[in-house]
């Protein structure tokens, strides 16, 4: 038989990975060999790369170790989403169980010695980069003596564009692990799934260049009409797959009716802050105080931080300088603006415009205790410890860059 | 009657306009480093754009020329802040150290500095 | 019939044309900081703002001339002003890797 254990839903810690190594037989038996991960996602060729990942796990005369591992992508991450994370996790279970009946399948009659365990990772943090989706699987790597890793070669996890630097590389770097590709077709016939989410991204990104050719035109005349259609269906068929991560669904329809009421309120925040910032610049003395500061904010997702982002560069006094996940360093010029910042007033109605009126009700950034003033820059050391992983560790040393 | 409000909204708004473009130029040319000098360019800058433009479709009325407009000021208000924010974390990388109220050294002597540590890593 | 400058005899022609003038100015202004840095982010920032100036300046000159197709030229001039902001912040910083 299998010895199939089954994922545990729910993770709070970092990077938790409760499952223990269990062969069948109790624990007389020596760890099996040829203990291999697999990365997960939706894609076109995942059949193949399991085909594939079996096969590989029962190679040689030893029994064989699989992992399946499903690294959730950020937008959908946070338990405080409600329903839409309760369904994601309901969605990547039913996946996982699916790779689970599959594995069973390709292993037949070798099924005895063939271990599968199935895990997913990355709930309780924001995997931005491949780098940070690389960290997570070499986490699980690492804890379960992992000795190769088989990558699915359209796996995409939904971190950042298909142009950043791939995961593989991140992988080799992150551990010594060997990484592979699984050697699967690609010319084959698509599921049905994908086919039609690619032309959903394809249809909607037409729409949008058509139109704007229009708005450029003027005159929706016959020629006009027919260029647009040309230039849209190329714009369409060479970029929908860079331009969308994930398919425009109806939630996007809500987002952009609430962005409509955002912009008002954006508005008068850059007026009112500008007239602030005008009578400072306008004076002789030029009394002003910068200091460089961290929020750690609470949006997640690419499209969030990015909104936030700007809106704070947008809002005078205030000026992102560098953005690492969810916490952003902010350049602040007076010390109204730098209250505004802490009062998170744009931060709540970003999380508005994205996950509705339900979330707008989180304490503000000074509250979290997410603030920090970065300068004058004795002060940024202390902040190693407290910090992220990555970005407290880069801040301080590039701040504090001219102790060598 | 409306004509005459329509000419005084533009006329206004060009005010508006000239006001925080001279802001930002003035912040610009005063401010003693490239952070706080990104702040006016990014902010004042795109308001004062903001605003002429607005006169400017005010003026053409509902043509096509008053949605391209309004297409231009869409464009200015996402495209302005993040080429403020690409440039400040350029120079956040190349090592260029903000300026504060206790420093007494000039933006060129920061530069300076940053360039000295630049030139060190570089060596290493 | 084209109009002299400031002397239209259109009121808002001569708003605009006005208008037009000072912002030239002020671009002209902001040379000083292009010219003397001291760092090139100071140089692409200042260069930014004048070219937003130069799409307003467009934009004035469109309305106030009535040549709607400077507004197309606008449109196309701020987004080739944005990507070069970002395009040499990113070779300053990644030293020719631009993409």
């Amino acid at each position: 038989m299998v010895f199939v254990r089954p994922h545990t839903p729910f993770f709070n810690e970092l990077f938790p990975c409760d499952l223990h190594t269990q062969s069948i037989g109790g624990g007389g038996r020596p760890v099996p060999d040829n203990r291999l991960l697999v990365p997960v996602a939706e894609s076109s060729t995942l059949r193949q790369t399991v085909e594939y990942a079996v096969r590989t796990a029962l190679e040689g005369t030893g029994s064989g170790y699989l992992e399946f591992v499903y690294v959730h992508s950020p937008e959908v991450s946070d338990e405080r989403l409600g329903d839409q994370a309760e369904a994601n996790i309901e969605t990547v279970t039913a996946l996982l169980d699916r790779i689970t009946v599959w594995a069973e399948e390709d292993a037949g009659d070798n099924s005895k010695e063939l271990t599968v365990e199935s895990t997913h990772v990355g709930r309780d943090r924001y995997l931005f980069s491949p780098g940070d989706v690389g960290t997570a699987l070499a986490a699980v790597a690492n804890r379960n003596d992992i000795e190769r890793m088989v990558l699915d070669p359209e796996y995409n996890p939904g971190v950042g564009s298909p142009l950043l630097r791939p995961l593989e590389v991140e992988l080799t770097r992150l551990t010594d692990v060997p990484v592979e590709e699984a050697p699967v077709q690609r010319q084959v016939r698509r599921p049905p799934l994908l086919l039609r989410s690619s032309s959903i991204q394809a249809g909607a990104l037409f729409f949008v260049s058509f139109m704007f050719y229009q708005v450029l035109a003027g005159t929706f005349g016959l020629f006009d009409l027919v260029t647009g259609a040309i230039s849209g269906t190329i714009v369409a068929v060479s970029l929908s797959r860079i331009t969308f991560n994930h398919d425009p669904s109806v939630s996007w329809i809500g987002r952009l009716a609430r962005f409509v009421v955002f912009v008002p309120y954006l508005f008068w925040e850059i007026l009112k802050a500008n007239v602030l910032v005008a009578k400072v610049i306008l004076q002789p003395g030029l009394p002003i105080e910068p200091r460089l500061t961290r929020v750690d904010t609470a949006v997640w997702g690419s499209l969030p931080v990015t909104t936030l982002a700007n809106s704070i560069t947008l809002t005078p006094g205030t000026l992102t300088v560098r953005v690492e996940g969810r916490s952003l360093m902010v350049h602040t010029l007076v010390p109204g603006a730098r209250e505004d910042l802490f009062d998170g007033g744009l931060e709540r109605a970003v999380r508005f415009v994205f996950y509705g009126r339900n979330a707008m009700s989180m304490p503000t950034p000074r509250e979290r205790d997410d603030t920090t003033i970065l300068q004058p820059r004795d002060e940024s050391k202390s902040l190693e410890s407290d910090g992220g992983p990555h970005s407290s560790g880069k801040t301080a040393g590039e701040s504090g860059g001219d102790e060598q | 009657m409306i004509e005459a409000a329509r000419d005084g909204a533009i006329v206004a708004f060009v005010l508006l306009g000239l006001f925080f473009t001279f802001v930002s130029t003035a912040g610009v040319l005063r401010l003693p480093d490239i952070y706080s000098r990104a702040h006016t360019a990014s902010q004042a800058d795109t308001l004062g754009a903001g605003f002429t433009l607005a006169a400017v479709a005010l003026a053409i009325g509902f043509e096509t020329g008053s949605y391209k407009t309004v297409l231009l000021l869409f464009f200015i208000f996402i495209t302005n802040p993040t080429a403020a924010h690409a440039i400040s974390r350029a120079a956040e990388e190349q090592g260029i150290e903000p300026w504060t109220t206790d420093d007494d050294q000039t933006d060129e002597e920061l530069y300076r500095d940053s360039k000295l540590e630049t030139d060190g890593g570089d060596n290493e | 019939m084209m109009p002299i400058l400031f002397l239209s005899g259109d009121a808002m022609t001569d708003v605009f044309l006005l208008a037009a003038a000072v912002f030239m100015l002020l671009a002209t202004a902001m040379l000083y900081r292009v010219i003397k840095g001291p760092s090139t982010q100071d140089r692409v920032l200042a260069v930014n703002v004048l070219g937003t100036n130069t799409v307003v300046v467009l934009a004035l000159l469109g309305a106030g001339l009535d040549v709607p197709s400077l507004l197309d030229i606008a449109l196309v001039y701020a987004l080739l002003n944005f990507l070069m902001s970002v395009a040499i912040s990113k070779f300053t910083v990644e030293q020719g890797g631009v993409l």
